[in-house]
């Protein structure tokens, strides 16, 4: 059984991402729409901007201007016994 | 004398956004247990690893290696007797990572623990290796290329599955032998479609391979 973690992702310290695991889903139609969110947003950023916030020119508090968190599930888990994360059958239970 | 018991995976791609990148892990109860970890990150602006640990303590180095041709680092970790339930295993780098990383973990049961390794860099697929392993190991493979990956062959003639990521290369990781080899000599292969792959392998020894014989349970009969 595949279950993918659903991860909450924020701005972190000294302009870092910080992520939480907020719940698990065993339907990849869930995961997917999720982390099409995530790829038409801060994957999106990141993407275009990879090599300048290695380098420090763009900082990734600019993205969190506007956003508060993005969410993405593409962690992939065989066992969620003690993960304590509640199962998520719909993209608008989080 | 049997082979290691297949435990939890645990497989991520995605943006680290930090100079670290974790997540949780279950390692399976038992005795005999061991975690392995395989990394790919990007080598742009020199980044590296620099340790790995799970459930905070530090977890073995087995190889890091630079792939210059395909702008790459790849690391392999591993502990012995690790703690068991669910527990973070993290990965550090030298300077905050914004590039896509593959992750990938696996722990085992009644393990012997860690045997020999390879780690052939590029060559035109199909790309053969042999492996020299012990009675009743398991092979676990990952691989890289610029090209999609198609099959990851253990031993060669036997695809097993595979979990592919696609970061700034496209990684295969995840593949192991369905079951365990007899000692010798294993032929192994990986294949894309016209280009290049590299091809690592690590052998993960059964008990009658040697190994911990902590926390095992004895019994005398009278």
């Amino acid at each position: 059984m595949k279950y993918y973690i659903i991860s909450k992702i924020e701005l972190g310290e000294d302009e870092s991402l910080k992520f939480t695991d907020v719940g698990q889903t065993d339907d990849v139609n869930v995961s997917n729409e999720i982390n099409e969110g995530y790829d038409s947003t801060l994957g999106k950023f990141t993407g275009e901007n990879r090599t300048k916030l290695e380098l420090g020119i763009v900082k990734i508090s600019t993205f969190f201007e506007t956003t508060d968190y993005v969410n993405e599930a593409r962690t992939m888990v065989e066992n969620v016994d003690n993960l304590n994360l509640n199962a998520i059958t719909n993209v608008s239970e989080l | 004398m049997a082979s290691a018991t297949k435990g939890n995976q645990t497989s991520n791609k995605s943006t680290p956004g930090a100079t670290f990148k974790q997540l949780s892990h279950t390692q399976n109860s038992g005795s005999n247990r061991v975690i392995i970890a395989f990394f790919q990150i990007s080598n742009g602006n020199n980044k590296s690893f620099t340790g790995a640990t799970y459930g905070g303590d530090a977890m073995t180095e087995l190889y890091i290696i630079n792939r210059g041709g395909l702008a790459s680092r790849m690391a392999v970790y591993y502990m012995i007797d690790p703690p068991e339930g669910a527990n973070t295993l993290r990965v550090n780098f030298n300077q905050q990572n914004w590039n896509s990383m593959s992750f990938y973990a696996r722990s085992f049961t009644d393990c012997g623990g860690i045997g020999a390794h390879l780690k052939e860099g590029g060559s035109t697929s199909p790309h053969n290796e042999n492996l020299t392993v012990e009675n009743d190991s398991l092979i676990m493979m990952t691989c890289a290329s610029n090209a999609a990956i198609q099959t990851m062959q253990i031993p060669t003639g036997t695809t097993v599955p595979d979990i592919n990521h696609t970061t700034n290369k496209n990684i295969g990781v995840g593949a192991i032998s369905n079951s365990g080899h007899s000692a010798g000599s294993i032929p192994l292969r990986t294949t894309v479609n016209n280009n290049n792959v590299t091809l690592d392998a690590v052998e993960i020894k059964g008990l009658s391979g040697g190994g911990s014989t902590n926390n095992s349970d004895f019994f005398l009969v009278m």
